[in-house]
């Protein structure tokens, strides 16, 4: 091994060591420490000054009690269970509104993709918190949502949603669903347009195709688009402080609530820990989505 | 087969309706005489002078385009570089964890990632500004580029490597000459979304901020907060109006690449 | 040995380019090349001839420098080149996909090598110039690889890896990528270039017509061994294990067993035939053999023969007719199918067998080869 060899992995290696890996198990760390009125407001904290002895005094204090209230205080369990509600509604609708666009741009005119490709992607590039806000003035008591269903008729008064659940699940679609789009239209549009043929030849209705062909060979691109939305919207911030009322409750508010209004670093990283271990399984399915995807193409 | 049905109709102008309403009623909105943000006053641009008379606002914008500036450019060299390292490096060791922690940050919830960074500067003793905020944006944003950079190279012929390495060339040489030029695409399109990742974030900044430097977000987020307000209105359209350039743009320079490459392989077959 | 007869491997005092000395390539558990040993000479056309799997890319691998052997040694003009990085080596590759360099012109991809050697400008142009001229592409200098065909894609990487007048040309399947007719005409145009340049060539190829046409001596290998290493003729002619037979070419390959009578064999090969008479190339005592014999060399007819002494009667089972030729499968009574093949020498209104008729084949004592098994 030479030392160009060396230090190009070397460089981005120790890197991410420093500023991935070891941020977090500094996380864990505090998770097993207690608060403390100083700062940093926790303890213990290590002290190798002190040599072996304070490794030692260090392990020696480290505890699980942080999990033990998070266990015993109903508050955390209910945010736990309701972003794992939230995140599992929202992924569902992003379906139900996601694959229907994808399809109508996997079958339009030829000549018309790129531009429905951009009008997807464009939505990508512009800035989460500008979207998020531009929801705020359609969904308030007095928007523009509320003033056509008067307009309409279908109610007299205007409905409450900024700042109730209902809001946060329609904050999510709409910010996440360019994400699930995108794979699915992937993987509708190398469908080959002759097994749709092949299907009806050999006594295929049209939607008996589509249920029977379309659907089982996008499941790739359905599977990663749901990870797409779910992982995020799981520890999602923005939305449900944005959009989201007093009683919305979600992981990832909890725990900015915990760190910053209450100053409870060990409760908060032992949240931070948790959420982690949620969001684990659903990663490793999603590589696994991924790894299949990518041994089909080769 | 490529039909366009009233069912596909339908989906796609509800779909992008869906998409585009709430972002252009932002955009109608900023031209609004009236403070009133639900009540059409009249066309006016003022709002547009008072937001560029807002040195809060100014102060913001200048702090987040110096961390994007600087971030994307870091998370460009080491996202290169680790991409080369995962697609190129062959065997060392620790290579499964290296390539963990390249593909980990993506699915991370930025909570985590803000806390965990905030923990680590704070233990170390590091001050923070907007030092802390390139370092935070530039090590989540190099995982992009990475994945963005090694997706191009996994496609590229790995003997075009070797060919300039029979004639002579060194190792460095080869990919100064031959990998880079032709991986250039792709690693111009990770610095792009490095620069939009680092100009997006709100919550892993606000983490690892000081109360000496506030982006962009942090402040807009912080005046969302108290409502919705026609200077933000005005801030939105144009930050929604450069993107739609800059996408435009890019996506009608591919347009003629791929117009450019369809004739020259016309030509090679003519000339064959 | 007339004096026009290019031979320096039956020369004892020809000093060869390149030597494999005992080489052996493991990657893990597998290995690619076994304790491998050859002498190529200077101005040979060299080819690596086996099924995919059977070492012959490692070996050009080794030769360029991407790949170093387990052990042994490889010596280039006398010298170990195996601490020579593949970047200061005096060996230039064609690759298989070519690996033109796609953001440069054709000029600039045959100047590539020149330059890193960092020669004057001038002598770059005129060099680069001569090998447009070698190629026939200087029509094309100012394009860039995407523009050209795919048969000029190949000139293009022949000449840039000329264009550094290399010790030695890798060439690796060099004609695999264009349709057949292109890789006819090309082949010979690979030939003249080589001889023309006098460079040495080693090319590795699936493709045994091609090996046969091109090549001064052909390798055959497998599984990391060398099976034989000859003149195209005498693989195909005097193949010496069953395994180069049916590599090369069709052939009937017949197992028996020989008794010597003189310089002939009788070989018995089956309940109520007659034996058959062969010929080995060097005096054999009883044993268990394979008697091999190219289908071209059965002599096909309804009448019985009378001159033979190999004869043997059968069934018209099944015919491929390719043109110029036609393959008779013809079955023997004992169910033993051989194949003969007879030219078409007139237009014809029908064939003169057809499926099912009785016929005679016959061949001579030396048409066949008698292999130890």
């Amino acid at each position: 091994m030479n030392l160009r060899r060396f230090s190009l992995i070397a460089v981005p290696y120790l890197w991410l060591l420093g500023l991935f890996l070891i941020p977090f198990l500094i996380v864990f760390k505090i998770s097993v420490s207690d608060i403390a009125l100083s700062i940093p407001p926790y303890t213990p904290t290590l002290e190798l000054s002190e040599g072996w002895g304070g490794i030692k005094d260090f392990f020696s204090q480290l505890d699980f009690e942080n999990f033990e209230f998070l266990a015993t205080d109903d508050l955390y369990w209910k945010s736990y269970l309701s972003s794992v509600q939230i995140a599992l509604i929202s992924t569902f609708i992003c379906l139900l509104i996601g694959f229907p666009i994808a399809y109508g741009m996997a079958n339009a005119p030829k000549e018309w993709q790129p531009t429905l490709m951009l009008l997807v992607i464009l939505p990508f590039w512009t800035s989460f918190l500008i979207r998020v806000y531009s929801l705020i003035g359609i969904l308030s008591q007095e928007g523009m949502l509320n003033q056509f269903l008067m307009w309409i008729g279908v109610i007299n008064d205007p409905l409450t949603i900024l700042n109730t659940n209902i809001a946060v699940y329609i904050g999510i679609v709409y910010t996440y669903c360019p994400f699930m789009i995108l794979p699915i239209y992937a993987t509708l549009i190398k469908l080959d347009g002759s097994l749709l043929e092949a299907a009806e030849d050999l006594g295929c209705s049209r939607t008996e195709a589509f249920w029977r062909v379309t659907v089982p060979l996008s499941k790739a691109g359905i599977i990663a688009g749901c990870f797409l939305v779910f992982i995020p919207a799981l520890g999602e911030f923005v939305i449900p402080s944005l959009l989201g009322g007093s009683d919305t409750l979600m992981i990832g508010k909890v725990l900015y609530e915990e760190f910053f209004a209450n100053r409870d670093w060990p409760v908060a990283s032992a949240v931070a820990v948790i959420l982690l271990l949620i969001l684990i399984v659903p990663i490793v399915l999603y590589q696994r989505n991924e790894q299949k995807m990518m041994e089909a193409e080769q | 087969m490529r039909r366009l049905t009233w069912f596909n109709a339908t989906s796609l102008t509800l779909g992008f309706a869906f998409l585009y309403i709430p972002m252009i009623v932002v955009i109608v909105y900023s031209f609004n005489e009236s403070r009133l943000v639900t009540v059409w006053g009249g066309f006016s641009t003022k709002w547009y002078g008072e937001l560029l008379q807002n040195e809060a606002f100014l102060d913001a914008a200048w702090v987040t385009f110096k961390v994007g500036f600087f971030s994307s450019i870091i998370a460009t060299v080491l996202g290169t570089m680790g991409a080369y390292v995962l697609v190129r490096g062959g065997r060392f060791y620790g290579r499964t964890l290296f390539s963990g922690m390249i593909y980990a940050p993506l699915v991370m919830p930025e909570v985590i990632t803000g806390l965990s960074l905030l923990l680590l500067f704070i233990s170390i003793g590091l001050d923070r500004g907007m030092f802390t905020i390139i370092l935070a944006h530039a090590t989540f944003s190099m995982c992009y580029v990475s994945v963005v950079v090694s997706s191009r190279l996994v496609s590229f012929d790995r003997s075009v490597e070797e060919a300039a390495l029979d004639l002579g060339c060194t190792p460095f040489e080869a990919f100064r000459l031959v990998t880079l030029p032709i991986i250039a695409p792709a690693v111009i399109s990770g610095w792009l979304l490095a620069l939009t990742l680092s100009l997006d974030d709100l919550v892993i900044a606000s983490f690892v901020a000081g109360p000496s430097a506030t982006t962009l977000p942090i402040k807009v987020f912080s005046s969302i907060r108290l409502g919705v307000s026609p200077e933000i209105n005005a801030l939105s359209t144009i930050l929604i109006g450069i993107v739609t350039i800059g996408t435009i743009a890019a996506s009608l320079t591919t347009k003629r690449a791929v117009a450019r490459r369809q004739r020259e392989e016309q030509m090679a077959e003519q000339s064959a | 040995m007339p004096e026009t007869a290019f031979e320096p491997w039956n020369d004892p005092d020809a000093k060869p380019l390149i030597q494999f000395r005992n080489v052996t390539k493991q990657f893990g558990d597998f290995t690619a090349i076994d304790d491998l040993s050859i002498d190529i000479f200077e101005r040979e056309f060299f080819a690596l001839l086996g099924p995919s799997g059977c070492g012959k890319t490692t070996m050009m691998r080794m030769l360029a420098g991407f790949e170093t052997p387990s052990a042994g040694m490889i010596l280039l003009d006398g010298q170990d080149i195996s601490p020579i990085p593949a970047n200061k080596r005096s060996v230039n590759m064609m690759f298989q996909s070519y690996a033109l360099f796609p953001h440069l012109s054709v000029y600039d991809n045959i100047a590539f090598g020149l330059k890193r050697d960092k020669l004057p400008k001038d002598k770059i142009d005129a060099r680069v110039k001569e090998m447009l001229r070698l190629v026939q592409i200087e029509k094309f200098a100012q394009r860039k690889p995407e523009q050209i065909s795919g048969g000029q894609r190949q000139r293009v990487a022949l000449a840039r890896a000329l264009a550094k007048a290399p010790k030695l040309l890798l060439l690796d399947e060099p004609l695999s990528a264009l349709d057949k007719k292109l890789r006819q005409d090309t082949q010979f145009e690979l030939m003249d270039i080589q001889e023309k340049t006098g460079t040495t060539f080693v090319v590795v190829t699936h493709d045994q017509e091609e090996a046969m046409t091109v090549a001064s001596r052909v390798a055959v290998m497998d599984h990391g061994k060398l099976k034989q290493v000859d003149t195209p003729e005498r693989i195909y002619e005097a193949p010496n294990s069953t395994y180069v037979a049916d590599f090369i070419g069709d052939v009937n390959i017949i197992e028996g067993h020989a008794t010597a009578e003189g310089d002939t064999v009788s070989i018995a090969w089956a309940e109520g035939q007659p034996p058959i008479i062969g010929t080995p190339s060097k005096p054999m005592g009883d044993c268990k053999v394979s008697f091999a014999i190219r289908p071209e060399k059965v002599a096909i007819a309804a009448e019985k023969p009378q001159d033979r002494r190999n004869l043997v009667q059968g069934k018209v089972l099944d015919i491929a007719y390719l043109g110029n030729l036609s393959t008779y499968h013809v079955q023997l009574v004992n169910g033993t199918v051989i194949k003969a093949q007879a030219s078409n020498t007139r237009r014809r209104a029908s064939l003169p067998f057809t499926w099912g008729d009785e016929v005679w084949l016959s061949w001579t004592d030396t048409a066949g080869v008698v292999l130890e098994s």
